[in-house]
């Protein structure tokens, strides 16, 4: 390790926010907040985006390491204490000035403060909490902010942090606690889940704190998140999404972020990745995501233990509904909203926009195509007063082989991308997902 | 037949919404237009609407007690879009508005009327109004204020429809403590607003154009931390320009500071 005398605002801005950009969290949402008339800053429940770096992800906070001089030596991570990179570290004064000018020019939408661990865990979330104190109290900041709880770090001090913050994260890093164990030595499962569960109960009890006394401080409003290296160990996605779904049912997540496995530190723990990221895999994990979130789904429809990885060349809900033929077709003027949400091409806002709409007069497809249903997809699956759209068949070969012809399944980016090159597209390959190699040749 | 021409401003067509509810013709008799027609028609009745304040209040008010104050927001942001960037042919903004309130006030439950999107004219209103919507909502976070050299934060923005009213909201509520000013430079207006006051949306048509380019002393350096922390945050791997595009269109990138290309020019 190797740390740099004085360094300028600039060296550091540059080595701590290369050092924070394997975060994938830049959300700004959860949470509405006007101003308050004398400080600076307001939030709103959607978020929002400021603008979008080379990859297309993003940029919405701040995000930056407070330090990246850590004492961790997590494997699959560019900042332990075993890698040559230049070292630094803010003061809070540097943190709350930039963030502050940069909220100003309306660059950002807040802050996004994560870092390495520097001499202790909760030496680390002192500094993390003085920093925030600092901007809210004396800079009169009242935009977003996302700080990481230190895993290990005194609870008193991630509580105090939690009624300054707007989310608070702990990143999960790996599905399984075996797997953390060999990469992550320096965390464990429970020094991960033990203070995401304070920070759990924290909200639940802030909630009747605020209905009692309005002027209540909040904790942690916009909830908590955490995030998933996919892809550096074995995990199937029907693990991955297990761990997921109970982590949105029994610690009631916000989100729960996938972040594709990039082999930084070229440990030789780690699998060499010669096509890219694993990329269409995160991807499918974020739709699966959706759908455990807003459409309804529970994780042991979409994989099993028999199915434990998601169909390369559809769609979650399509692979679903392919399977699932019995349910189908649905007709518009009458399913109620959760069957609407399981049809697909038909989404969260589609549904509500058809429940709404037919009360007024009876839909037919122009309708729908006006109200935003994806009608090449929906198509297979819906009737509208008693009437398909097509002369269709439901039949499992014959739908698969359409949607297929559709070319946003596999999204353009992942297309040509290296994913693709590891020969995705053989009939060997395409029989693993159950379809029918000889009926889909004219599209291999 | 009867066409009311009306001026092509949320005042304007509420007059014309007035004028041809007062008139008496008959609904079916009266066709709006929000701009005047490029061909005069035969055995058609053109009347020119007045814009005033008053009959624009009364429909107003009569919107927020009828359908609802989500509804009249909504008609609001509808008539702020450009319909000529917004599906070009569609009808005409003017007649759908009216149309719609129409119906709305016949209905038992004014406030649902835009959900009768079977009806093509409040589906035409519900896409201008969602048009606006979106372009703000994109511009809340494109938009870049520069520090000038009084310290006044100077924004230019380049949309395509009238989306002024939307950002003064936010920013009034965002930066209560700061003077600042938005140029909306294709409709040549801009809000003004001053430290601890609401904002006030001007004629801005003789700003001057050399102090908006004379930035503060720390205004240069600023632009230089976000643009290299802009650049750092990118994980190269993952590259992806066409998703950049997709994400944040072509042509918002001219007035934002990371991705106009000239910030490296202006370093000293």
């Amino acid at each position: 390790m190797h740390i740099t005398e004085s360094l300028s605002l600039m060296d550091k801005l540059n080595i701590l926010s290369d050092a924070a950009k394997y975060d994938v969290a830049c959300t700004s949402s959860g949470i509405d907040r006007s101003g308050n008339g004398k400080g600076m800053g307001n939030t709103l429940a959607p978020g929002i985006c400021h603008t979008f770096s080379a990859d297309g992800r993003c940029v919405s906070l701040l995000k930056i390491l407070f330090t990246n001089e850590c004492i961790f030596r997590c494997a699959y991570c560019q900042n332990n204490c075993n890698t040559d990179v230049p070292r630094a570290s803010f003061t809070p004064d540097e943190v709350c000035t930039l963030t502050m000018e940069f909220y100003r020019r309306n660059y950002i939408e807040g802050l996004f403060l994560s870092s390495g661990i520097l001499v202790s865990p909760s030496y680390t979330m002192e500094l993390i909490y003085q920093t925030i104190y600092k901007l809210r109290n004396i800079h009169r900041f009242n935009g977003y902010i996302h700080v990481k709880a230190i895993p290990g770090a005194d609870p008193l001090l991630i509580e105090k942090t939690g009624f300054l913050a707007d989310r608070m994260s702990i990143n999960m890093e790996l599905p399984t606690a075996q797997s953390l164990r060999a990469l992550a030595p320096n965390k464990s499962r429970t020094t991960i889940l033990k203070p995401m569960r304070m920070i759990q109960s924290g909200i639940t009890q802030n909630r009747y704190d605020v209905a009692l006394y309005r002027q209540a401080p909040h904790f942690v409003p916009a909830g908590q998140s955490t995030q998933m290296i996919i892809g550096a160990t074995p995990e199937s996605d029907y693990q991955v999404i297990k761990v997921a779904e109970s982590l949105y049912q029994n610690f009631e997540l916000k989100r729960v972020f996938y972040s594709a496995f990039i082999n930084v530190t070229h440990s030789s723990q780690l699998p060499a990745l010669p096509g890219g990221p694993p990329l269409l895999r995160e991807h499918r994990l974020y739709q699966a995501d959706w759908l455990l979130r807003y459409y309804h789904f529970q994780a042991d429809e979409l994989l099993s233990e028999t199915r434990p990885d998601f169909n390369v060349f559809l769609d979650p809900k399509c692979d679903w509904a392919l399977r699932h033929l019995e349910y189908f077709p649905v007709e518009i003027n009458r399913a109620d909203y959760k069957t609407l949400l399981r049809v697909p091409g038909i989404g969260a806002k589609s549904a509500k926009r058809i429940v709404t709409a037919r009360r007024m007069n009876r839909l037919d497809f122009a309708d729908l195509k006006k109200i935003g249903v994806v009608l090449k997809r929906a198509l297979y699956f819906i009737t509208c007063s008693g009437k398909m759209m097509y002369n269709t068949k439901l039949e499992e070969d014959y739908i698969c082989q359409n949607l297929m012809r559709d070319k946003t399944q596999i999204p353009k980016e992942f297309r040509h991308s290296g994913y693709e090159q590891l020969s995705l597209f053989d009939a060997e390959h395409l029989a693993d997902f159950g379809i029918n190699a000889n009926k889909c040749s004219s599209l291999l | 037949m009867y066409t009311f021409i009306c001026e092509n401003n949320i005042d304007g067509i509420f007059t014309g919404v007035y004028d041809a509810w007062a008139s008496r013709y008959g609904h079916k008799n009266i066709r709006l237009l929000s701009q005047p027609p490029a061909n005069y028609e035969l055995f058609q009745e053109y009347i020119t609407v007045i814009p005033d304040c008053n009959k624009s209040e009364k429909v107003a008010r009569t919107l927020k007690n009828r359908l609802g104050e989500e509804v009249h927001y909504l008609i609001c942001q509808a008539i702020l879009a450009n319909e000529l960037t917004t599906r070009k042919g569609g009808l005409d903004k003017a007649d759908c508005v009216y149309r719609t309130i129409v119906l709305g006030l016949a209905m038992n439950d004014g406030t649902k009327v835009l959900q009768a999107l079977g009806e093509p004219y409040v589906h035409r209103v519900f896409e201008l109004s969602r048009a606006t919507e979106a372009e703000s909502h994109h511009l809340l976070g494109f938009l870049r204020f520069s520090e000038l050299e009084n310290g006044v934060l100077f924004a230019t923005i380049h949309p395509k429809n009238n989306v002024l009213p939307v950002l003064g909201e936010h920013f009034t509520d965002r930066l209560p403590m700061e003077n600042f000013l938005i140029y909306d430079e294709v409709r040549r207006l801009a809000i003004i607003h001053k430290a601890g006051k609401h904002y006030l949306i001007a004629d801005a048509s003789t700003l001057n154009q050399d102090i908006i380019k004379r930035y503060s002393e720390k205004e240069l350096e600023y632009r230089r931390l976000w643009c290299a922390f802009f650049d750092s945050i990118a994980i190269d791997t993952r590259k992806n320009p066409a998703l950049q595009q997709q994400n944040i269109p072509k042509r918002f990138w001219k007035d934002t500071v990371e991705l106009s290309g000239t910030h490296n020019e202006k370093i000293p």
